[in-house]
């Protein structure tokens, strides 16, 4: 039964609306206004504070992936973040100070053992997902803590000292705040063409109904575990920068608590969406920062706010930013674009 | 094309198909009927692979498929629509059309221009998320939706289920304009529809298989089948 049989009137023309249709977006314009606003903010606040926000928010959008996007909400994240840490401090300790080389290493460690748990993992769903995450991260953190501790120190921790390339000196705050800088621009960039691509429709319909994405021929656990695998690995990258930021990597690195802090990140800015993910990040990170000055205690504050976001407001900020500005605004600009 | 022999299926310890035998032919519009719990939507899911069965066996195309997982047959070529209407609705209509064309890696263009030609008035919602979309909206998108890529065999379960009689003139339409291109197994409780489109039926009764009416040649046959619903 031949295609040319079936169907037709395939071979018609399509009709108007679809003259225009492209399915590939132009991301500069947003690159640009992410990045605007990073350099905007970094005056008001300080180079290095920015660049442990940066830092962050690719940390958010890692998590965004699985939550966000493929709904599953995961409390084991910053495994991947603290492998990504220590096999980046550990490879300039022990066997390059190439930072570039060092931060390829945290990327590597952290993506094969995402890779490899998630064999495991994305096997799982719901309240089992998240746990199972927690456990391997309990795992992880106590394994740098103690039986790894000839290597890492133990709880003492190790200095990262990042030998310098040619001009390049990844101590220097602002060679460091220009790292960072790229590598959210990239890394927003790469998952923004992915989630915008057929790949990202299928991990959001893997959120709403994994059977029916199954009748439409897709093998959902090579999805899941491709998406776990990729999300683990900007994690790592999220780690390697953390160690070289602060040229120093110690368990918290891997702190099963930590995980609270994207989890919140994702929520309050809007899960699902990257924006949402990068405009959480830096909620936080400014919580964070600066309401424990006037705050004792300020983490029970992010507890309340927790609950009124959960209750009242699920979209986030970014959601309700794009239902009462971006939607109304932006027809005005695109009228004449494709839909 | 497709040759279910002496099928038993359960759920647990209750047996719902009992030595069901049935046979759809290229190019045919086979139609599956009988009252609630007859086990329609279990054989359904059974061809489709979501179900195991205990006995028998399924073959398409001269191999056995009974053990095949849902995905392997959609690239065979099995297409199925469930009675839950259920599309991605936080995506939009385009999105839902471009999954579809993704897995089968049609063009994305190819695919709308399909399903166009069975509905065109789709073009104005393609920008809709899929949720805000009516009952009815929503069921011709998912057979759509099951057109795109090479369809060999459609599974439609109750089409009409639950929509209003302009929309159902619409489905009648839609699956008319399907006739002899593709071939499909459709669950249905809507006589009219049955006595319009069939090109044989089968009736269930309580998991067995207990009458085949070829519909051309038996028009009496048709008649009686308001007693078995």
């Amino acid at each position: 039964m031949g295609q040319d049989k079936l169907f037709p009137a395939q071979n018609a023309e399509l009709p108007g609306a679809f003259e225009n249709i492209t399915l590939k977006e132009n991301h500069a314009v947003e690159i640009l206004a992410i990045a605007v606003f990073f350099l905007l903010v970094t005056p008001l606040l300080s180079v290095h504070r920015v660049t442990d926000f940066m830092i962050f928010c690719i940390f958010a959008m890692s998590f965004d992936m699985l939550y966000g996007y493929m709904g599953r909400l995961s409390f084991g994240q910053m495994l991947y973040l603290g492998t990504g840490a220590y096999g980046c401090g550990l490879f300039i300790k022990y066997i390059n100070g190439n930072p570039l080389l060092a931060i390829f290493a945290g990327v590597a460690f952290a993506g094969l053992l995402a890779m490899l748990l998630g064999l495991i993992i994305v096997r799982t769903t719901g309240a089992c997902f998240a746990l199972i995450n927690l456990a391997f991260n309990h795992i992880g953190f106590f394994l740098v803590l103690s039986p790894l501790r000839s290597i890492t120190r133990g709880e003492d921790g190790f200095g990262v000292s990042a030998s310098q390339i040619g001009s390049l000196n990844f101590g220097s705050r602002p060679i460091m705040y220009g790292a960072v800088f790229l590598s959210l621009l990239l890394v927003f960039y790469f998952l923004r063409r992915l989630t915008s691509a057929p790949y990202g429709i299928m991990i959001r319909s893997i959120k709403e109904d994994e059977t029916r994405v199954r009748f439409l021929g897709y093998n959902t656990f090579l999805y899941k575990w491709l998406t776990f695998a990729l999300a683990g690995t900007i994690a790592g990258l999220a780690g390697a920068l953390t160690a070289l930021n602060y040229n120093y990597v110690n368990p918290n690195a891997m702190d099963v608590h930590s995980n609270v802090g994207v989890v919140f990140a994702c929520l309050i800015g809007g899960a699902g969406n990257l924006y949402g993910a990068i405009l959480g990040g830096v909620i936080y990170m400014l919580i964070s920062n600066f309401l424990a000055i006037y705050i004792y205690r300020w983490e029970m504050f992010l507890g309340f706010s927790l609950l009124i976001i959960v209750f009242r407001f699920r979209m986030g900020v970014w959601g309700y930013i794009q239902r009462f500005w971006v939607h109304k605004l932006i027809p005005r600009f695109t009228k004449k674009e494709a839909i | 094309m497709l040759e279910i022999r002496n099928l038993d299926v359960s759920y647990g310890y209750a047996k719902v198909l009992h030595d069901v035998s049935l046979n759809i032919k290229t190019g045919e519009m086979v139609f599956l009927i009988g009252r609630n719990g007859a086990g329609k939507t279990t054989l359904l899911k059974t061809i489709i692979g979501l179900l195991q069965p205990q006995k028998g066996s399924i073959v398409y195309a001269g191999k056995e498929i009974s053990n095949l997982s849902p995905e392997r047959l959609y690239l065979q070529g099995f297409r199925y629509v469930g009675q839950e209407k259920k599309v991605f609705g936080n995506l939009t209509v385009q999105e839902n059309i471009e999954i579809a064309a993704f897995a089968s890696g049609e063009p994305m263009d190819v695919s709308l221009k399909k399903i166009t030609s069975i509905y065109p008035k789709i073009k104005d919602f393609l920008k809709t998320k899929a949720g805000q979309l009516s009952g009815g909206q929503r069921q011709i998108l998912l057979v759509g939706r099951a057109l795109v890529g090479e369809p060999k065999l459609l599974l439609i379960d109750e089409p009409t289920q639950g929509l209003a009689a302009i929309v159902i003139e619409e489905i009648i339409h839609i699956l008319d304009s399907l006739k002899k291109q593709v071939s499909a197994l459709i669950v249905e409780q809507n006589l009219s529809l049955v006595k319009q489109l069939s090109d044989r039926i089968f009736l269930l009764k309580e998991g067995k298989m207990v009458r085949e009416i070829i519909s051309k040649s038996e028009e009496s046959g048709i008649q009686d089948l308001e007693g078995y619903l």
